[in-house]
């Protein structure tokens, strides 16, 4: 948002903007990367494969921006889409023979997803908004209750859709519409639909306002409990989305689904110029801090430059350099 | 008070190095210009302080009083002109080498770590050890000695959050006296401070200057500055209009400088009100806060609200607008209100000015559209935002309250208070309400913006609306309203009508001293 | 009950049981137990294989109590062991190391205040602190499942490898299989970490695919990377070009051996019941004189559509 820069010259605006740019600027060097280091980058496959992997962690991510933006954070999100896809999975096996294996039980098995993530969503946001308990703790509790939830319906083990089932929910993940795949699509609807919302809804308004400062949103007669709370409610029923997308790829969630996905959303909408500390969001921008971190994971798949001991710190270092890429304006001043 | 002033002149000549002679020039800008991108704000300013001389800048909002004082403390370096120090040139490079020169600002926004207590912050950067721990003994001692000087009984173990805004002012200054200042530069100490602890800061101020410091000083009350200062200097959009001696420089005088033309009588005429009753408080009670206070507002009416700070008057009318839990009954209109949802306070037709802008009433990261239509968003589309429709009333508001910034995309932190006041008042009344609480309306703010804000305010009534306006000038309450309620330790104290306002009268019924008792006294 | 024939511990048990009978009225005795939460698929296995070692025990010898505790992190672990020390006067450790370095210098004052020992699976970094080792075979691992490769493939064919969380386990089983294959002409065209996780070894797999025209087999090195390995294959349509071997022996990859998919040849052990064996082991030291100190290594075996069936536990989680 240009509208929050501290001095009005016309050299600082163009800045910027180019702040803005900054991180779509390094989707494009990375892409440049890509496609120099290994002719497959940019096949159509691949870049499938990128945009689709990337459609889970997107997806909340988009839901994660109006968390922080309203000055909240969900460290539940990973867990809780581990939570859902169990409960999906053994609802969906227990339908069965109730609704035979068909479009009904897929659809059975979407509305459960969404209702279970909206009901965790909800949990979350009533116990920070209503009781008041700070959202850092809350939501640590939640991930370690959402976890060894999915653990103890796996019984230590894998949930696995029953294999017909599974046959035909299959296409959901892997085939599409004009050979985009459902991942891609129903990642490019949250993403447009989210950008929307914050920027031309009052209900994103009042999310950047609450961030920004609760008490002048209070007295501006913002219902700032319930826009709190919707944030959480929000992010629930994307992870649910998200679930539903990911179940039909492996068909099955363990304990260990999802894992860190709460750090990469976070990450995602930081690198994105959201701030942590809440009053300013942008959807654009976590869409490409999204896909910046599944670049950077497919580039060193594809590149095998360093050894695969040292993933993680290139992946650190770029996060890091592009929020001080962002941040330098701010110094420079 | 008067006494003070008089006695200034032989305390300074009582300083050994001025004998006989002007006191030594301790800090002097000269020629000093600034701009900010393509805004010049300082045009080549002179300015010099003496050692154990008061010195007051003064000037409307805008007119580069905080830009120099930022220059001289080395928060800013100048992009034109020198700064000399003892008649030394010195470059400060950053403000923490001025703080090393002697030189200390205490911001109108003060400078504290709120989650650390009074001790801690007075010395913040410079504690005192014992080997390699912190001596607490030692500074909670130093502290408390300090803060004692200054009149304030605070314990020094007090978190700056947990204290009141006239407290933490003690504070500032005390860290200041603790660092044992040369220049103390001073942006507007007294804005926040009631009478009384005003008198306590001028005397202070008074015995910084016996002891040889130079003090700049710069408030909007103008009487302040003709009772302490020495030398008065004013400055108009950026440009030195003129530095003197305050002994016979006038308020009127002043403003007139500050203004450029002449001023008309501050106040408008008072608006007269209609007989029928908007607003019945009866028994309201906040825990703790206030207790059982009834009043009536009546159509067209400006209500005066009255008292020292803490009276319970900020409370009360929080909890009218909705912003707080209390019990009791209100009726707008004849009308049950409940209590504790701004939400049906709005929907009644009431809106409530905060005195605290900067935290509770705009945001000051964003700009000025998204501040404006915050209130009143659901005016401007339930589902989707009307951004045409925004950047109209922003037009209108930057029209009709005469809101002066540079661009409308800037952040509102960046206008001065003036402007932020009149933003804050056009927000409030996009949303259209019947009855407006106005918080100390002109807190912080230059003549020239007051006077627009008063005629604003009779404007208002006038047109039908109903106004309550609190305020700690006594001037300003006298000057407005026909009734004025007073309050004191959350009870309504009483209430005064025409004739029977007067500075005396409110005071005594603010802090408990009744009519007979005082003549016996 | 399950995969107990990786050691003939049958024998064991039926002496154990007499050996118990005797001693059973004299004294009772405590039993710590302590592993790793489960939080992937073999670890849920272990889990069910120590609760239900557990269960059979107590009912079998009621002079013998156990205490389990599960650990997500080293300190942790750590913490619990001390705890079972202090609190619960055990006389015999089991404890599965969630990391070596940690763990070597508290289980060595555990075993100073003269308690039995016994460590399974990972070894720790200091020899000789432990009464019992019982493990399953890291190199063995790497190294059946190489010799597969090199019955064949040959020169000039083309594998990649999914390697686990990178950990000393992992680099012996890798350093196992590279050392079988090695001569042999097979060529390994890139190493990527799975971490034992389906997602990532789902991922990892899309982009060999993406990079490599030609792969014709792929080590998974584990079944759960193996299956998110297979689903990747299967969307890139490769699936007659390439199979696969997982590892661990999980019960869907077997039943797919069982049922002779041609995707999935072999499988190799690496039994997660060993922490069975390793507690009955203990529970024999306590209530009987045999001789159970020193080193059991269960060894990695290969599983083929063949004998597949000895190896299907369906109730298992794992």
């Amino acid at each position: 948002m240009t509208e929050t820069t501290a001095t009005p010259n016309p050299v600082r605006e163009r800045k910027v903007n180019l702040h803005v740019l900054g991180p779509v600027l390094a989707l494009v060097a990375l892409i440049l990367l890509g496609a120099f280091l290994n002719s497959n980058f940019l096949s159509y496959g691949n870049v499938t494969n990128v945009l689709a992997r990337s459609a889970f962690i997107g997806i909340i991510a988009v839901g994660m921006t109006f968390v922080i933006t309203a000055g909240g954070i969900d460290l539940s999100v990973g867990s809780m889409a581990a939570f859902v896809a169990g409960v999906m999975i053994l609802a969906m096996n227990a339908l069965i023979p109730v609704l035979g294996i068909g479009v009904p039980l897929v659809l059975a098995g979407m509305a459960v997803a969404l209702v279970t993530g909206l009901a965790a969503g909800l949990l979350n946001g009533f116990l920070i908004s209503k009781v008041g308990i700070e959202a850092f703790i809350v939501t640590l509790g939640s991930m370690g209750i959402y976890r060894s939830l999915t653990t103890w319906l796996a019984d230590g083990g894998t949930l696995s859709l029953d294999y017909a089932a599974r046959s035909f929910y299959r296409p959901v993940y892997y085939d599409g519409l004009l050979g985009i795949s459902w991942p891609i699509l129903v990642f490019a609807l949250v993403a447009i639909l989210g950008e929307l919302t914050m920027r031309h809804t009052p209900f994103g308004r009042y999310c950047a306002a609450l961030g920004a400062n609760e008490q002048v949103a209070r007295y501006s007669a913002v219902k700032v409990d319930r826009i709190r709370m919707g944030t959480y409610v929000l992010l629930g029923m994307l992870v649910g989305l998200a679930t539903i997308m990911y179940v039909p790829r492996l068909g099955s969630a363990s304990g260990s689904t999802g894992v860190l996905w709460e750090l990469e959303a976070i990450a995602a909408v930081i690198i994105g110029g959201t701030v942590l500390k809440g009053g300013s969001g942008r959807v654009w921008g976590t869409v490409t801090g999204v896909l910046i971190l599944s670049l950077i994971d497919n580039i060193l798949n594809l590149a095998s430059i360093v050894s695969p001991y040292l993933n993680g710190a290139i992946q650190g270092v770029i996060v890091i350099l592009a929020v001080v890429l962002q941040r330098g304006r701010k110094s420079a001043d | 008070m008067a006494a003070n002033k008089r006695q200034t002149p032989a305390m300074a000549g009582s300083i050994p190095v001025a004998s006989g002679r002007e006191p030594p020039t301790v800090l002097e800008a000269v020629e000093i210009s600034r701009r900010f991108g393509p805004v010049q704000v300082l045009h080549g300013v002179p300015f010099s302080l003496r050692a154990g001389e008061v010195h007051a800048l003064i000037g409307e909002n805008g007119a580069g009083k905080s830009t120099l004082m930022k220059i001289l403390a080395g928060f800013l370096s100048p992009s034109g002109g020198r700064l000399e120090l003892e008649s030394e040139p010195v470059e400060f490079n950053g403000h923490q080498s001025a703080e090393d020169a002697g030189i200390l600002m205490i911001h109108q926004e003060f400078n504290l770590a709120m989650q650390l207590s009074a001790a801690e912050n007075i010395f913040l950067g410079r504690e005192r050890r014992r080997g390699i721990f912190l001596d607490h003994r030692a500074m909670l001692e130093e502290a408390r000695s300090l803060l004692a000087r200054l009149n304030c009984h605070v314990d020094p173990r007090t978190r700056i959050q947990d204290m009141s805004v006239p407290n933490r002012q003690m504070v500032e200054i005390a860290r200041a006296l603790g660092r044992r200042a040369k220049v103390l530069i001073m942006d507007e100490p007294t804005a926040v401070l009631t009478n009384r602890e005003t008198e306590i800061l001028l005397e202070q101020i008074d015995r910084l200057r016996s002891e040889g410091t130079a003090v700049l000083f710069t408030s909007h009350k103008l009487d302040e500055v003709q009772h302490i200062a020495d030398r008065v200097t004013v400055l108009r959009d950026g440009h030195h209009i003129l530095t003197r001696a305050a002994e016979g420089f006038g308020e009127n005088a002043m403003a007139e400088a500050m203004v450029g033309r002449e001023l008309s009588d501050l106040f408008p005429q008072k608006p007269t009100p209609q007989p029928d009753v908007v607003l019945e408080a009866r028994d309201v009670s906040v825990p703790g806060l206030v207790e059982g206070a009834s009043f009536r507002l009546k159509r067209g009416e400006v209500l005066g609200f009255s008292g020292l700070v803490g009276a319970g008057r900020t409370e009360l009318m929080e909890a009218i607008a909705g912003l707080r839990a209390a019990t009791g009954t209100l009726e707008v209109n004849g009308k049950s209100v409940p209590f504790g949802s701004v939400q049906a306070a709005r929907k009644a037709g009431l809106a409530y000015l905060t005195e605290d802008r900067k935290e509770k009433g705009l945001l000051l990261g964003k700009g000025l559209r998204e501040n404006l239509t915050l209130l009143a968003l659901e005016r401007f589309g339930r589902l989707k935002i009307d951004r045409v429709a925004e950047e109209r009333a922003l037009d209108q508001a930057i029209e009709e309250f005469d809101i002066r910034a540079k661009d409308r995309t800037v952040a509102v932190g960046s206008l001065s208070g003036g402007n932020q006041q009149k933003l804050l008042l056009a927000k409030t009344m996009l949303a259209d309400p019947q009855i407006v609480i106005i918080d100390e309306p002109t807190r912080g703010i230059d003549i020239g913006t007051k006077q627009q804000i008063y005629d604003f305010i009779a404007e208002l009534a006038r047109s039908g609306k109903s106004v309550i306006v609190i305020s700690s000038e006594l001037p300003e309450v006298i000057g407005l309203a026909d009734r004025i309620v007073v309050m004191g330790r959350g009870h309504i104290a009483g209430e005064l009508t025409g004739s029977q306002i007067s500075e005396d009268a409110i005071l005594r019924l603010a802090m408990g001293v009744a009519e007979d008792q005082k003549e016996t006294a | 009950m399950i995969r107990r024939n990786f050691l003939k511990s049958a024998a064991l048990v039926a002496g154990l049981a007499s050996a118990g009978a005797v001693a059973a009225q004299d004294e009772s005795y405590t039993i710590g137990v302590a592993i790793p939460s489960a939080t992937h698929g073999f670890m849920g296995g272990l889990n069910f294989h120590a609760r239900e070692a557990i269960e059979r025990l107590e009912a079998t010898y009621p002079q013998l109590e156990f205490v389990l505790a599960t650990s997500g992190d080293a300190g942790k672990m750590v913490n619990d062991v001390e705890d079972m020390v202090a609190t619960r006067n055990i006389d015999a450790l089991v404890v599965l190391p969630f990391e070596s370095e940690p763990l070597t210098a508290p289980v060595q004052a555990v075993k100073e205040q003269g308690i039995w020992v016994t460590v399974v699976d990972r070894g720790l970094s200091v020899p000789g602190i432990e009464d019992l080792y019982v493990a399953g075979d890291n190199p063995g691992f790497g190294r059946e499942a190489g010799e597969y490769f090199v019955e064949q493939l040959g020169e000039g064919d083309d594998i990649v490898v999914l390697r686990g969380i990178p950990t000393t386990l992992d680099n012996e089983r890798v350093e196992a299989f590279e050392k079988a294959i090695e001569g042999s002409g097979i060529n390994v065209l890139d190493m990527q970490h799975g971490n034992w996780n389906r997602d990532d070894a789902f991922n990892v797999m899309q982009d060999f695919l993406s990079k490599y025209d030609k792969i014709d087999a792929v080590w998974a090195s584990d079944d759960d990377m193996a299956i998110g390995v297979l689903e990747a294959i299967a969307q890139a349509g490769r699936d007659k070009e390439m199979w696969v071997v997982g590892g661990a022996g999980m019960k869907e990859i077997i039943k797919r051996i069982m049922d002779g998919d041609p995707q999935l040849p072999i499988n190799v052990t690496y039994p997660p019941a060993q922490i069975a064996t390793a507690i009955e082991l203990t529970a024999l030291a306590m209530v009987s004189d045999t001789p159970v100190t020193g080193r059991f290594i269960i060894g990695s075996q290969r599983v083929t559509p063949e004998n597949a069936k000895d190896f299907y536990f369906p109730e298992s989680p794992f």
